[in-house]
């Protein structure tokens, strides 16, 4: 045993950086979730706090956490429910150019949006949106109508998140089932051509089943995400206008936690978001070894 | 076969589709392009849409000549370099002993591995370990904590696995030791799948601004995105202005007066994306085969 280790030395020389940062930035704040059931303060040693039983659950009767989780599914089911179908549709039509220079352009043109950054995309909301010059209250006000504060106001900050995000990602999510739709065999086409099928028929009976797999594997993957909406979209847009229905788990956690100092408690929320996300995480591949034989790991 | 003249109107339909999506995309870079060209008090009236009317380079003199912003980006680029190089040779160097299957415990480390991908502690436990490290205001604070990417190693791991193994039986029949194996075999080959996770990374240390927003207080340690987020709320150009380093833009008073905070906040933000756009055409042939490979199962 010793002999084989030894003879090894060198792989375990390269993957110990490896598995000292695990060590160093997930198991140690893993095993730091015991603050949730501690009275602990900053600067103070986790270990040393003393136990506070369940007093940073009292989240749970509070009403604006009740909103918070609200919040978060909504914004989590209209994004998937606008999300997952629009790559698809999209990837659809690129598919149907037949010039393939104009295709590689909108190709390069629509992944594009995925390599900057949400803050970037913010600039961009503030630019059109803005009250005052914003291009969209200009078009407005040509028309003789009243400047609406789209950044500021609480029924417009969901179609505002629903739409950058596809603005952003849809592009970019179709590369998974191009490649998909590229393994077709095109003899199916020729073949359905021979037999009159119109571009309808073929999209319906030989591209769109030659894609399910890709799709199945995207949906089931794309389950755990549905309770968490990412702060990194959702922070640069919040203000006090749209406080109401822009407050989600994760932005919960952060004001609290970091923010306003309630380790114990944030830490609570946390834990409560992770353990849902497991359960999500480990059903999902339990679905998928039923339905496609084999599971995600 | 003829193409029905439904099926030509169909096509020209879709051609049509997908370049108004082309234009959705392009066309905000374009206006931000033009407003942060023009002076601020003439865009401010309205009617710039596509270039500036009153071409002026004064928004971009006062954004490249202050202090904070070119500090900013120094460390943007700082951490964008350290962090790429370190967290590819990281990836790389455990993707690659771990492709050795005969490895006692392989199934055991990988394990320790994959379980954090599960489930983490999350972000106050995060961050109570990073002040516990002293990590909190330093530089390293943004390479650190993502050296190791699990998700990258993965896919490294799934790629060399796909090297034939005879190549690597060959070499250690003449002698090679893994160091050399590495080197001169596996790094040649995975020049690509490199490629690809490096622009990842690289992008994604560009991109955060996260890190610099909440794990760092002194202001000398924020990378452009954070600076851009402080930007994004400011009511007054104090954030850009207010500092006693420019002096020599302030003396131009007069110019000044035409200076709004939507053209430098437009200058800002095109000076943070350009070189995105820049690089994007080139490193594109390798990004769609990072995600294809990263899609499959490892």
């Amino acid at each position: 045993m010793f002999n084989k280790i030894y003879k090894y030395r060198w792989q375990y020389l390269m993957i110990l950086p490896g598995v000292v940062l695990l060590f160093l930035f997930s198991y140690i704040p893993m095993a730091g979730i015991q603050v949730a059931f501690k009275d602990f303060q900053i600067g103070t040693s986790i270990w040393d706090s003393t136990w506070a039983g369940l007093d940073n659950f009292t989240f749970l009767e509070d009403p604006q956490f009740l909103t918070v989780v609200q919040n978060t599914l909504y914004i989590s089911v209209l994004k998937f429910i606008c999300g997952f179908p629009a790559p698809i549709l999209l990837a659809l039509l690129i598919n149907e150019v037949t010039r393939p220079a104009f295709k590689r352009f909108v190709q390069s043109v629509s992944y594009l949006p995925h390599f900057f950054s949400w803050i970037v995309v913010a600039y961009i909301l503030q630019s059109f949106l803005t009250l005052d010059g914003g291009l969209v209250n200009q078009f407005i006000g040509q028309a003789g109508g009243e400047p609406v504060f789209f950044l500021g106001s609480a029924e417009w900050f969901r179609p505002i998140v629903i739409f950058s995000g596809l603005w952003k990602e849809t592009g970019w999510n179709t590369i998974l089932y191009l490649a998909a739709i590229t393994t077709i065999d095109p003899q199916l086409y020729e073949s359905a051509k021979v037999e009159g099928a119109g571009k309808l028929a073929q999209i319906r009976h030989i591209t769109i089943p030659g894609i399910l797999p890709t799709i199945s594997i995207v949906l089931i993957l794309s389950i755990p995400s549905l309770i968490t909406v990412g702060m990194d979209q959702i922070y640069p847009l919040m203000n006090s206008a749209n406080h109401s229905v822009a407050d989600v788990l994760d932005t919960y956690i952060l004001r609290n936690g970091l923010q306003q100092g309630y380790f114990g408690m944030a830490t609570a929320v946390g834990l409560l978001s992770s353990l849902i996300s497991l359960i999500l995480v480990v059903s999902t591949n339990q679905l998928s070894r039923k339905l496609n034989g084999e599971g995600l790991w | 076969m003829k193409a029905s003249r439904g099926e030509k109107i169909a096509e020209y339909i879709i051609i049509i589709l997908l370049s108004l999506l082309c234009v959705s995309v392009l066309y905000p870079f374009l206006y931000m392009l033009a407003i942060s060209l023009n002076d601020g008090a003439d865009a401010a009236k309205g009617g710039v849409y596509l270039w500036p009317r009153s071409f002026t380079l004064i928004n971009y003199e006062i954004v490249l000549g202050n202090e904070t912003i070119r500090h900013s980006y120094l460390i943007t680029v700082g951490r964008t370099i350290i962090g790429t190089v370190g967290g590819l040779l990281v990836t790389l160097l455990v993707a690659f002993g771990l492709s050795y299957r005969g490895l006692p415990l392989r199934s055991m480390i990988l394990s320790y591995i994959l379980l954090t991908m599960l489930f983490s502690g999350g972000l106050v436990p995060f961050y109570i370990q990073l002040n516990n490290l002293g990590l909190i205001n330093t530089f390293w604070v943004y390479i650190l904590p993502g050296l190791f990417s699990v998700w990258n190693m993965f896919v490294m791991l799934k790629f060399i696995q796909g090297i034939p193994e005879a190549l690597i039986e060959s070499a250690e029949l003449d002698g090679a030791g893994p160091v050399r194996i590495l080197w001169q075999i596996i790094v040649p080959l995975s020049k690509p799948m490199l490629a690809a996770l490096g622009l990842f990374t690289a992008v994604g240390h560009w991109n955060d601004w996260f890190a610099g927003a909440f794990f760092v207080t002194k202001q000398n340690l924020i990378p452009v995105q954070t600076f851009l987020q402080q930007l994004l709320a400011a009511q007054d150009l104090s954030a850009v202005l207010g500092s006693n380093n420019n002096q020599e833009a302030l003396a131009r008073s007069s110019q000044l007066q035409n200076i709004t905070l939507m053209s430098i906040k437009m200058s800002v933000v095109m000076v943070s994306a350009l070189p995105i756009l820049c690089v994007y055409p080139f490193l594109q042939k390798y990004f769609v085969k990072g995600v294809l490979l990263g899609s499959v199962k490892g």
